[in-house]
């Protein structure tokens, strides 16, 4: 009898989805879904309110990455008050990018600390009392502090940045309200309140040789765990360097062939699109140029160490070097690199704020907000924490928000989720008569590895748990699990 | 005694207000009194901020019939976990914070009868006559004293 596998909530990730897997009559996977169930809010509600909230109101579509939509509204918001990215002062520019780096650090640590951590050192069978963030902190106390104390240097610094931890204010239309005073500033330096910003590099480094061992030890199944061909996309500077807070969009094909050559972001419209489905909320974005079925890219960690030429940090980029040097390619597409990539990031993100928290132009009191001459139209697209994020805003003549489009990092990813749920159900649990815990954590395991933010691919109201199914050839729901 | 005053909840969702509320009367009435923080949920690196203190109290709203419409509870570590990485129990930051940092504060937990919680509410009635009440128990207890007692029993506070 043909049956239907449910995993409900998936686990481990920012909000709450559902798998569904079902099976033929042989136990063969016929097909696969990860659905978004959620109401789709924040473009419709933000109609009629002022352009100049905008960049406080979205962020509250999030509470990891608030900081992220707060930076990609604020830039769009910038060009509706008539400033583009260059001409924004130094002063605020390097205020913000040090906010951003600070979000992209905590946000990464929190990934790979407390939810992807556990499926590394305790394997995807593990049983589920252990493989969480309190088993890391039983049997990995030293790995669990400094997570937790590298989550908390980022979030110190959001805060002095921007007045709370989450849902604060730095950018304001045309720059950013204050700068960083010497005494906030030195906090970061000399370790006496907290662990300073060279033990969060030290740290960091640390954790990339953790992965580069992990790797030694795992390789077959880091190579082979939901591999499967995609495009790739992110953001890069003119000369092909990583770039995170303001680049070109560059998108590749699996062989690494150009298939969006470096363009402007604020003509993304001429080159994507988004498609639905009705059995989710989260939309299907892909390039125009080809097409619905394999114009879709992943976003994040492992598609910008795919699109970039180099990485601007010392560290990270020989770290980039190494990674490269043990994949064998330019393109890599093994979803589980994507932990190894996270974390390159998270050491360039600690080089880019030591270089920031050094730099005098950070206490500038001057210059902090420029003005131009008004737009309609304002379109800021930045390199979140887990891809590419896009926001589109157009105002009436009064400025008030008349339209607004957001592309989230998660919905980029969405194909690429199913495509591994699908790699999961296809080589992991087809044809299997029993369905145990661990097979079903492997599904997690391979969502996980993106990061997802479902809250924020759907500007959620409410709760999103995730819940897998199990139907039977005629629809029939014969085995389901779910978290609450 | 150093002590920590953590209100979890949310100010906008109707009676998930109570512990921010409690944390605004305390603040208002004696400002030095305690350190206050304000919480949408507990997360994993609040373990790191309790282990500063001697004592911890968690003020929150409740959907638990208590007979006197609140409750003082002696909070104790146990290993737990809830799937989000943003929602965790006392109890849970309480064992994270004598696993990592080998050390616990005195813990309780103050948790206040609500019974609405749709976003644009305002606190009930109900709640807010359990609110004044818990307050005003609180207030006289040795908690609120500062005592340097070690060990509280629930049964001691009033």
């Amino acid at each position: 009898m043909s049956k239907t596998i449910t995993i409900d909530p998936v686990t481990r990730v920012e909000g709450h989805g559902r798998v569904t897997i079902h099976l033929d009559d042989e136990g063969n996977v016929d097909e696969t879904f990860f659905h978004i169930v959620e109401f789709r809010g924040f473009e419709r509600f933000i109609q009629g309110h002022p352009y100049w909230q905008a960049p406080n109101l979205v962020q509250r579509l999030c509470g990891i990455c608030p900081v992220s939509h707060h930076l990609a509204a604020a830039k769009a918001i910038d060009q509706i008050v008539g400033i583009d990215p260059k001409d924004l002062s130094t002063g605020a520019t390097k205020l913000r990018r040090l906010l951003h780096y600070a979000q992209i650090f905590q946000s990464h640590a929190l990934h790979f600390f407390y939810l992807a951590s556990p499926d590394l050192l305790f394997g995807v069978d593990a049983p589920p009392e252990k493989r969480n963030v309190v088993g890391v902190a039983v049997e990995n106390r030293d790995l669990a502090v400094k997570g937790i104390t590298m989550r908390k240097f980022g979030q110190e610094l959001i805060k002095a940045l921007a007045g709370k931890k989450i849902h604060g204010t730095l950018a304001v239309p045309g720059g950013v309200y204050k700068s960083l005073k010497a005494e906030e500033r030195d906090t970061f330096l000399n370790g006496k309140q907290f662990s300073n910003i060279d033990t969060m590099i030290k740290w960091s480094q640390e954790m990339v040789d953790f992965m580069k061992d992990y790797h030694t030890k795992n390789r077959e199944f880091l190579d082979t765990f939901a591999a499967f061909p995609s495009g790739h996309l992110g953001t890069v500077k003119p000369d092909g360097a990583l770039e995170l807070y303001d680049g070109k969009l560059r998108a590749i094909d699996f062989k690494g062939n150009s298939t969006l050559p470096d363009v402007e972001p604020d003509d993304y419209l001429e080159y994507f699109s988004e498609a639905v489905a009705k059995w989710s909320y989260m939309k299907f974005p892909y390039l125009k140029s080809v097409g619905r079925k394999e114009g879709w890219n992943r976003v994040g960690p492992l598609a910008r160490m795919n699109i970039c030429d180099y990485i601007s940090t010392p560290l990270a980029e020989k770290a980039r070097r190494e990674y490269f040097e043990f994949t064998g390619s330019s393109v890599n597409n093994s979803t589980m690199y994507s932990h190894w990539a996270r974390l390159i990031e998270t050491l360039h993100c600690a080089e880019l704020m030591k270089e920031l928290l050094l730099d005098q132009d950070i206490l500038n009191e001057d210059d902090l907000v420029r003005e131009g001459n008004e737009r309609r139209v304002g379109i800021g697209i930045i390199e979140a924490p887990r891809g590419t994020l896009t926001h589109h805003y157009e105002v009436d003549d009064k400025g008030m928000i008349v339209r607004c489009n957001l592309i989230v990092s998660t919905t980029h990813n969405n194909d690429a989720m199913n495509e591994a749920v699908k790699w999961v159900a296809n080589n992991v649990i087809s044809r299997e008569k029993t369905i145990t815990e661990g097979m079903l954590n492997q599904v997690e395991v391979a969502i996980r590895a993106y990061d997802p933010c479902l809250s924020c691919a759907t500007q959620a109201m409410g709760k999103m748990p995730l819940k897998a199914e199990l139907y039977d050839h005629e629809g029939s729901l014969i085995g389901e699990k779910t978290k609450n | 005694m150093r002590t920590l005053l953590i209100g979890i909840g949310n100010g906008s969702r109707g009676d998930d207000a109570l512990g921010w509320l409690f944390l605004n009367e305390i603040e208002e009435k004696d400002p030095q009194k305690f350190d206050m923080e304000y919480r949408y949920q507990l997360q994993v690196e609040d373990a790191d901020m309790i282990s500063q203190y001697e004592r911890v109290l968690f003020v929150d709203a409740t959907e638990e019939l208590i007979p006197k419409g609140f409750a003082i509870k002696k909070c104790e570590p146990a290993r737990s976990y809830y799937f989000s990485s943003h929602v965790q129990s006392p109890e849970t930051v309480l064992y994270l914070c004598k696993t990592l940092y080998r050390t616990a504060p005195e813990a309780f937990v103050i948790a206040i009868k609500g019974y609405r919680w749709e976003l644009g509410e305002p606190l009930s009635n109900e709640a807010s006559e359990h609110l004044e009440k818990a307050l005003k128990l609180f207030r006289t207890s040795e908690l609120y004293k500062q005592t340097q007692v070690k060990e509280i029993q629930t049964e001691e506070l009033f």
